[in-house]
């Protein structure tokens, strides 16, 4: 029997290799995934290791947990060094600086990292440099700067040319002094290193008289572990003391857990892709077991047991699997350089050398795709067991059974009850990571009911879609249609593949348009700053000495600072994030609606005060007058009093507000987020904002000053970028459907060899049999579009309601959704691309002959 | 006289494959067709009676040697021309009917027009369908007819473009002896009635004594041709030749 299967399966290699299609492409991208992220935590390990060799104990400010975007510490004084000179066991201890600073060339070009950070250090004694100066010396002046040799090659910089550092307090002049690698890491992703002596790092990263750490040598017998406790006990409580080692740990370990998230997004996308290929490897065993129903009933008669048919399917579902899991791992591998590759793409680049291949990957990935593949060739196995030996003398291939009546009614259940869950989720009110997990398992079960209903959907979608196409195009037209109609089953399968990856880009389109919606509202109304400064890349933060320049600046009446940050509120889970403002001068720049307290809360708001967003405030049963008990990144424990909440529809200030001082003294964040800036009355805003660009470029050129609407389209172009991050993650998934779309057209064609050999010998020209085949594939897609859009609308839509609250406004983007279509129609054209070529070409002699 | 042979073949050579293992499956056929004349073509299996159709028909094509349908070439037309030619000129019928499960009966009796984009002759189409007897199945699918049923669906189609030469491929083949019969009155019918060329091939002696002419065929050469006469001399001629006549239940 099992050599009958392997036969089976090598006659039929087209069939095998377009099914195992629709599983590679899902094992290769979570294969891919393990593979980029595995190979970026290591890569970091290496950083980190190599950052602190030589360094046996480190002393820096305290830092109790990270936040959303990396670690924070804080700042400690410069004096802490001689108290650690003067511990027993200290050979060396040097103050040392970590800051970032942009790299501007004497053009005034700024060398790009294309998301990756623009780091600066301050040169540590030699024996806890982590550099090898390749070329030239390390800085020795306040004017001199080493650069890292990749940064330089790229950018044709030598020792001796200029180059400015723009750091928080504004634009320094450089000469490069030398050109350093960093030990034997080849790529810091973009990355850019500069170097320059303690004092100017101080100066450049705003903190004379102060470092980031203290970086200690042990004497020869003394272990750094017995170091640490000999520190810690002269060191006050607002320091950490740490062996070189532990850090390194720390660091990488923080690296990952900020790329875990980074992890289960692509895994869910992958998963996703594994889903829809679930679908297509289903149909595929079920068309080809109807269209063996003589073979197995031959096998039947020979005596063959039930059990012997069911093992012969699934092994050859096992084998396929098993071969395209195989293939799937070697492409994810390979496409790992392609992931990362995207996420370049969009902005986010990520250093990668020496690909990670751990056994957890193989595993997982040959696990997936074999299991998903038996799985989903169950169901057609067993209607093969049930082929009675009588239908070996049955002359046509068996017709689709009409769906019973339980069928229906678990169809419809599964409907209901993923809709149920969908609702439950977003209106249950339950915290967040339940709602998400209801809405997601809801999606898939009304996924699949509506995948088992289609059947009975597919005749009228492909009389509505089919009848403009037999319109314009006659016979074609109606051939096509009626072809897609032989096997409503078939082909609505088929169209449901195409329909999960559809309904997920309309769903997320819709919510996006919501987002974009509720921002340009709130800008538009709730905006009093004519202008708002921030960073280029619109996200990162600008150094508060950019507010004083902007200050000065004529025509300026206000200008009001925004910082954020995160923490941890005893009570309640997760870390909520919030913003700082300036009491004084907020209410110039911004119009917060006020919910509950006095109306006046935020002018007049203390550094023991707090104000909290409505829904946030109701969800953690916080009320006026109640104490909220903080516990920053850096460990401070600030003790608040609720004054108020507010309505926060754009999602500018999060869930809560506090003062600028606080966030920037107890959360360690020195840096804002925007300056906004409100011009003088009568002062021509465009004037200001001229003049203002005009100091930005000067000094902070990292940064720029953006007009309502050019803020408004810079956070909407923001929401776009990530829009589009997840389109293309989604294509996957579109991809794999399209592979099914493939595959049944073959499978189908195969099956009409004989009536195409017919209208080939009446005399129907090649182009007229491939525009039969293009015109089932566009129905085809045109159903899946249809399905997808509808249920992507009510996801959306649904969800959208649910999150009025938060600000989200219903807003449809029609357009993108005709593009859907129109794309769908384009995937169907080169769906039907190989398939209408194999029609065509048939010989007609041959088929005619074919059985 | 030459300007009413429909269809001339002259010393048509077919191989399949080369070398020592070539089979000479017709070797130097030359034949002409008249209009209007009901042609049976026989032989033993391997005789190349199928493969002289396949070539007259312009679905294979010679080895060597020359075809015309009304008056072209087709061993040198393109795949294009050869298509429209078998569109315009010729219509067939299979053993197995190959009518289109998705159309009903009259749609697949317009199929060829449609194809062509051609306007349909109402009045045409419906005379066909009289004459082959599906007035009241015009609407109805290949798999509400039963076999005779569907194989007058096919003549029907055969016709309706009134080409110029119609082939049949064992047309009763698949048929019981009762449809067969229907089958073959109706092809005469179209003889007399529409002066319609027919040249089936065959290997049912009834079929072949319904015929003006017979043709038989051994070792891809000609071995008889002559008027058919009646059913006994056609039963003679298939023992001296070694035809098979057709298994009959």
């Amino acid at each position: 029997m099992a050599a009958l299967t392997v036969r089976g399966l090598l006659a039929r290699k087209m069939r095998a290799v377009l099914t195992g299609l629709a599983v590679l492409l899902g094992v290769a991208m979570i294969s891919g995934t393990y593979v980029f992220t595995d190979t970026i935590n290591s890569t970091f390990e290496k950083v980190f290791e190599t950052a602190n060799e030589g360094v046996d104990v480190v002393v820096s400010g305290r830092s109790e947990f990270d936040t959303d975007t990396g670690p924070v510490t804080q700042e400690i004084p410069e004096s802490l060094v001689n108290r650690v000179k003067d511990v027993p066991g200290v050979q060396t201890a040097a103050g040392n600086v970590e800051d970032f600073a942009s790299i501007f060339k004497a053009n005034g070009d700024q060398v790009k990292t294309g998301g990756a950070p623009p780091l600066l250090f301050s040169r540590p004694p030699e024996q806890f440099d982590p550099l090898d100066y390749v070329e030239g010396e390390p800085p020795a002046s306040p004017q001199e700067v080493a650069l890292n040799k990749g940064t330089a090659d790229e950018e044709g910089l030598k020792i001796g040319d200029r180059v400015s550092l723009v750091g928080r307090t504004g634009r320094e002049d450089f000469r490069i002094s030398g050109l350093a690698t960093f030990g034997d890491v080849e790529s810091l992703g973009g990355a850019t290193v500069s170097v320059v002596t303690l004092p100017e790092a101080q100066l450049l990263a705003d903190q004379r008289g102060k470092v980031d750490s203290v970086q200690v040598g042990a004497e020869p017998g003394v272990t750094p572990q017995e170091l640490v406790t000999r520190i810690e006990r002269v060191m006050p409580d607002t320091v950490e003391v740490k062996t070189g080692e532990q850090v390194a740990t720390d660091q990488s370990d923080s690296i990952k857990s900020s790329l875990s998230f980074l992890n289960i997004l692509l895994l869910v996308f992958a998963g996703i892709a594994v889903f829809v290929g679930a679908f297509i490897i289903f149909n595929t065993f079920s068309i080809t077991v109807a269209q063996r129903t003589r073979e197995f009933a031959l096998l039947r008669t020979m005596g063959a047991s039930r059990g012997q048919v069911l093992r012969s399917v699934m092994l050859e579902a096992l084998v396929v699997g098993l071969i395209a899991s195989v293939l799937g791992l070697l492409l994810g591998i390979a496409t790992a350089q392609g992931i990362n590759a995207l996420f370049k793409a969009f902005g986010a680049n990520l250093p990668q050398e020496g690909l990670v291949l751990k056994p957890r990957t193989i595993i997982v990935a040959l696990l997936v795709g074999t299991v998903v593949t038996m799985l989903s060739s169950l169901a057609p196995a067993r209607r093969a067991t049930r082929v009675p030996p009588l239908a070996a003398m049955r002359e046509e291939a068996a017709a689709p059974e009409p769906p019973t009546r339980r069928r229906k009614i678990l169809s419809w259940a599964l409907l209901f009850i993923g809709a149920a869950a969908v609702l439950i989720g977003l209106f249950g009110g339950g915290p967040a990571g339940q709602a998400l997990g209801l809405l997601g398992i809801g999606a898939i079960l009304v996924f699949i009911a509506v995948a088992l209903l289609s059947p009975r959907l597919v005749p009228p979608i492909a009389a509505a879609v089919g009848y403009p196409l037999e319109r314009l195009r006659g016979v074609a037209g109606c051939l096509a249609r009626e072809n897609a109609l032989r096997n409503p089953g078939r082909t609505a399968v088929t169209a449901a593949a195409l329909m999960i990856g559809l309904a997920l880009v309309t769903f997320v389109a819709i919510l996006a348009d919501g987002v974009k919606a509720s921002v340009d509202d709130t800008i538009s109304k709730d905006m009093r700053a004519q202008i708002v400064v921030l960073n280029k890349d619109g996200f990162s933060p600008i150094s508060p000495q950019t507010g004083d320049a902007v200050n000065r600046v004529p025509g300026v009446e206000t200008v009001s600072p925004l910082n954020t940050s995160q923490a941890k509120v005893g009570g309640v889970s997760g870390k909520p994030f919030g913003s700082g403002i300036d009491p004084a001068t907020f209410d110039e720049v911004w119009d917060m609606h006020i919910d509950r307290g006095p109306p006046d809360v935020l002018s007049t708001l203390s550094g023991r005060d707090i104000a909290l967003e409505k829904n946030w405030a109701e969800d953690n049963n916080f009320d006026l007058g109640d104490t909220v008990r903080m516990t920053t990144p850096v460990g401070e424990k600030p003790v608040l009093r609720v004054r108020g909440t507010y309505e926060d529809k754009g999602a500018l200030v999060g869930d809560f507000v506090v003062t600028h001082d606080l966030i920037r003294q107890d959360f360690g964040m020195r840096d804002d987020l925007f300056e906004f800036v409100a011009v003088q009355p009568g002062a021509d805003p465009k004037a200001v904002q001229d003049r203002i660009d005009r100091v930005l470029e000067q000094r902070f050129p990292i940064t720029e000053s953006q007009s309502r609407t050019e803020f408004q389209e810079s956070i909407t172009g923001q929401v776009d970028q990530f829009l589009f991050l997840i389109y293309a993650l989604l294509s996957l998934s579109v991809i794999v459907s399209l592979f099914g779309i493939v595959n049944t057209l073959v499978l189908s064609i195969h099956e009409r060899t004989r009536e195409i050999g017919m209208m080939r010998a009446i005399g129907t020209p090649r182009s007229l049999v491939r525009r039969i085949v293009r015109y089932e594939s566009v129905i085809t897609a045109l159903i899946g579009a249809a399905l997808g859009l509808a249920v992507g609308f009510f996801l959306g839509v649904v969800t959208t309601i649910a999150l009025e609250d938060e600000g989200f406004i219903l807003s449809i983007p029609y357009i993108t959704l005709i593009a859907f279509a129109v794309l769908a129609v384009i995937a169907g054209v080169l769906a039907a691309i190989l398939p209408a070529r194999r029609a065509s070409r048939l010989n007609v002699l041959e088929a005619l002959a074919y059985e | 006289m030459e300007n009413s042979a429909i269809v001339v073949a002259s010393d048509v050579h077919k191989y399949f494959g080369h070398g020592e293992t070539a089979v000479h499956a017709l070797d130097g056929v030359t034949i002409s067709f008249l209009r209007g004349q009901y042609t049976a073509i026989m032989g033993p299996s391997g005789s190349g009676k199928s493969t002289l159709m396949h070539c007259l028909a312009g679905l294979d094509r010679p080895t060597s040697g020359s075809v015309t349908i009304d008056g072209v070439e087709i061993t040198t037309l393109d795949d294009k021309r050869l298509t429209d030619l078998r569109r315009d000129k010729i219509g067939f019928i299979f053993q197995a009917f190959n009518l289109l499960p998705v159309l009903n009966a009259e749609e697949n009796i317009t199929l060829p027009l449609t194809i062509a984009g051609r306007d349909i002759d109402k009045g045409w189409v419906d005379r066909l369908i009289e004459t082959v007897g599906l007035d009241d199945r015009r609407a109805h699918r290949p798999s509400e007819l039963s076999g005779g049923q569907q194989q007058r669906v096919a003549i029907a189609r055969a016709l309706v473009t009134r080409p110029a030469v119609v082939f049949a491929d064992e047309p009763t083949g698949n048929l019981d002896s009762k449809s067969s019969a229907e089958v073959l009155r109706l092809l005469r019918n179209a003889v007399d009635e529409f002066n319609q060329t027919v040249v089936m091939v065959t290997h049912d002696a009834e079929a072949a004594s319904v015929g003006d002419r017979l043709v038989v065929l051994r070792d891809g050469r000609i071995c008889h041709d002559a008027a058919s006469g009646t059913r006994e001399q056609v039963d003679d001629l298939m023992r001296t030749t070694g035809i098979e006549a057709a298994a009959r239940g």
